[in-house]
């Protein structure tokens, strides 16, 4: 799991361009959307292209959306529950 | 005669619906639904429902969108012998259909793209009638159908034009399906507007057209423009203000423009998409300012939304409501939405109907209204002319860097042709903000942000005015190569949102609060000078300032494939140039004033430069206002704009130094944003610095500048002390 998060955290600092930004310190449980990073629904269908992508999950509609893209933790515990490409 | 009532002497509409008014007047009657699989293109998943046209495209020279355009015009058009004096189309996709079928099979020739341009829609429309006036192209995403209206309009009652062929245009593409797709806007089972259990949009194709005249009530007038009104939500660049706040803006100033009380709207023809978020937002604003009795509906589930298309499409089924005494139904609603309290039809139904609203909303929090109605028998008080705007400060970005940057390399008579690094560009901005932004709205904020600091931030503008001659190219080209790459399944949703053509503008109002009038003209090589014609004519009601810029990227891959001009020369370039503007008629403060005096096609035109040369008052009157010539000749027009500039010279029959300016600045389409600017500054020293024009001395105390665009059309931008 904390691999997963460690691999998840680099991929989102990558897709949503947040290297440059002063704190680049992505919280494992604090809130993925708002928060000090100010990420925003549009960030979060880029996140959602990523989990299709790369984990094979597709995620569309708001109310899964919003459960599994409240922290860095929740989105990786819903991948290692249920992504295919994840080997358990 | 001094009218100010605008008829609608003409219209044509096709739309998966229908084409041609009778047939759409009895598809809407019947309540007919056309949202159908895609089978335009093939798709990775199945196809998605869409408004797709069943008829007649097929010209395999010619976009789709330029087919459609063409189709309504000449609907129009048709019974009408003389040439319209001005033609204002909205669109998004032009000829990007066409474009992605090229990008994906790697075709590297230039010519193939000649089509590409949104302002070549408007520009075949031009050619086909012989327009002798503005040829302007609006690019405001879904409101651009209405926007260009808004701008009609308020032309033709300034009597800077009398006939004006308007209207907009979309075809269905790879960047527009997969696009709001990603952004999971989409309805799977086809839009079901204000619907409980709606899921989206079904995008669609499709174009409206109207010949609006300003000559008094024509024997068979469809119907009367009453108004319009926009708005900025300045608020998310793809998100609805949540309590519709732009869209009431939108309908109030619609209102008070056509003089027509809330209580007197027979229906209001809503934009309603079938997203969860417009529906509700736009619901929340009609709700505030009509009574809940008033019918109401979407066509959009019976058409699906055709995007710049859209405004046009239902301006025209608002003519053909009141004809046929109609209030269409609100196809693929089942079951009404208990937090959208309206009264939507879900059957046709016959009625009376004298005016209807008209909304349609767009990305960027792009707002229009308009209002249509049976001729009334009333007269307008008159508007004056299109007057000069007060430059109340401005800024530039060149290869050489900000403004500052900028003025020094040029008096040390050195070239500012180049790319600004995106680091450097966007320094003054906060990280955080610019994140996830590439070149075009960093540029364009920065030039908004260098234009407020340098006002003393005294005068925040209101109303927003954009030009641009290729849009957000990074963004644009970044979302085809993530299609494409994945196999159409993984696009970029960032830069879909950002690869709309008023998406920079759209940031440029959040930053600075603007929530008035917010438009994007993408006429390429006069981009910069449509927008400030715009500007001129629309700024007039505005409370505050006017912010009107020009800019364009240099994008490795699509700059020299669109732009001939940037093919031609080996520096790449970049740049742009904002100027915060007082439209205010009794200013008291001195200052310099820019005046877009002139734009017409020069293609094919003998008269032109004798015409150009009128309407700035003649020799005598260039002779004594004007000390220099800042001369726009893109490299693609080198020769022809070469002697337009000879016949110009010798038509006014003195020898005024010229300013090359694309020689300085580099080849870029809105390079005239940037020359503009440069005007303001040697207007009010009266001088050049002598490198500029070929070593001559140039001082001209007392005397402004002409900043004239040569090539397929000239412009005359008047730059006075």
């Amino acid at each position: 799991m904390e691999q997963l998060i460690e691999e998840l955290k680099k991929k989102i600092i990558g897709i949503l361009d947040l290297a440059n930004l002063p704190s680049t310190q992505l919280e494992v449980d604090g809130p993925l959307v708002g928060g000090t990073l100010g990420l925003d629904s549009i960030d979060v269908l880029e996140m959602v292209i990523m989990v299709e992508k790369d984990y094979g999950l597709r995620i569309d509609n708001r109310e899964l959306g919003e459960k599994v893209f409240a922290s860095l933790r929740t989105l990786a515990v819903y991948l290692f529950e249920n992504s295919p490409k994840l080997k358990r | 005669m001094t009218s100010q009532r605008v008829f609608i002497a003409g219209a044509g509409i096709v739309s998966p619906i229908g084409c041609g008014i009778a047939a759409t007047a009895a598809a809407l009657a019947g309540g007919i639904g056309a949202l159908r699989p895609l089978t335009l293109f093939a798709t990775p998943n199945p196809p998605l429902p869409v408004g797709q046209v069943g008829c007649g495209l097929d010209d395999p020279e010619l976009p789709r969108t330029h087919q459609l355009a063409r189709i309504a015009a000449d609907q129009a058009m048709a019974g009408c012998p003389a040439a319209p004096d001005l033609i204002v189309v909205g669109t998004t996709t032009a000829g990007m259909h066409t474009t992605e079928r090229l990008l994906n099979a790697g075709t590297l020739d230039p010519q193939a793209y000649r089509r590409h341009a949104a302002g070549s829609v408007a520009e075949d429309l031009a050619a086909r009638y012989g327009c002798s006036g503005p040829v302007l192209t609006v690019s405001t995403a879904c409101s651009s159908g209405a926007v260009a209206i808004k701008i009609a309009l308020e032309m033709l009652r300034a009597r800077a034009a009398r006939r004006a062929l308007v209207g907009g245009a979309d075809s269905l593409c790879r960047l527009t399906y997969y696009g709001f797709n990603c952004l999971q806007l989409i309805d799977p089972q086809g839009a079901r507007p204000l619907d409980r259990e709606r899921r989206g949009m079904s995008v669609a194709e499709g174009a409206g057209m109207l010949l609006l005249t300003a000559d008094g009530e024509p024997e068979r007038a469809l119907a009367e423009v009453l108004g319009a009104g926009l708005s900025c939500d300045a608020y998310h660049p793809a998100a609805p203000h949540p309590e519709g706040d732009g869209a009431y803006a939108a309908m109030a100033a619609a209102l008070a423009d056509s003089g027509v009380s809330a209580a007197a709207i027979d229906y209001i023809n809503l934009h309603g998409t079938g997203t969860p978020d417009n529906d509700r937002a736009e619901a929340r604003a009609v709700a505030r300012l009509f009574d809940a009795r008033t019918p109401v509906s979407s066509i959009k589930g019976a058409t699906g939304h055709s995007l710049a298309a859209a405004g046009a499409i239902e301006a025209v089924v608002a003519a053909i409501c009141i004809r046929e005494g109609l209030v269409p139904a609100n196809t693929g609603l089942r079951l009404p939405d208990p937090e959208i309290s309206l009264a939507p039809a879900t059957e046709p139904r016959r009625m009376r109907v004298n005016k209807v609203l008209s909304n349609s909303f767009g990305f960027g929090g792009n707002n229009a209204a308009v209002v249509i109605g049976s001729p009334l028998a009333r007269e307008r008080p008159a508007l004056a002319p299109v007057a000069p705007l007060r430059v109340l400060a401005g800024a530039c970005v060149t290869g050489a860097g900000h403004t500052e940057e900028t003025l020094a390399r040029l008096r040390a008579g050195e070239p500012c042709k180049g790319v600004i690094p995106l680091e450097e560009l966007s320094r003054h901005q906060p990280a955080r903000l610019v994140r996830r932004l590439k070149f075009m709205p960093r540029l364009a904020m920065a030039l908004a942000d260098e234009a407020q600091r340098r006002s003393g931030a005294s005068h925040p503008p209101s109303a927003v005015f954009f030009g641009t001659g290729w849009g957000a190219l990074s963004e644009t080209h970044g979302f085809l190569n993530s299609l494409f790459e994945t196999g159409d399944r993984f696009p970029s949703p960032t830069d879909f949102v950002g690869s709309v053509h008023n998406a920079p503008a759209g940031q440029v109002a959040i930053g600075c609060g603007a929530t008035g009038a917010n438009v994007t003209l993408t006429g390429e090589d006069e981009a910069f000078e449509q927008a400030l014609l715009t500007a001129a004519c629309l700024g007039r009601g505005a409370g505050g300032s006017l912010l009107v810029l020009g800019a364009d990227e240099h994008h490795p891959v699509l700059s020299g494939l669109f732009d001939r001009s940037v093919a031609l020369d080996s520096t790449a370039a970049a740049g742009g140039a904002a100027l915060l503007l007082s439209a205010a008629a009794a200013d008291p403060d001195p200052g310099v004033a820019v005046f877009p005096a002139f734009t017409a096609p020069a293609a094919g035109r003998t008269d032109a430069i004798a015409e150009l040369v009128g309407r700035l008052g003649g020799a005598e009157r260039i002779h004594a206002r004007f000390g220099v010539i800042l001369a726009g000749i893109p490299a693609a027009h080198r020769r022809a704009g070469e002697a337009q500039l000879e016949a110009f010279r010798s038509a006014c029959g003195l020898t005024l130094p010229v300013v090359d300016y694309r020689r300085w600045v580099g080849e870029f389409a809105s390079a005239s944003a940037v020359a503009t600017f440069l005007a303001v500054g040697f207007a009010a020293e009266g001088a050049v610095p002598a490198a500029l024009c070929d070593g001559r001395p140039a001082s001209f105390p007392g005397k402004g500048c002409l900043v004239i665009g040569f090539g397929k059309t000239l412009t005359a931008v008047e730059v006075r002390p």
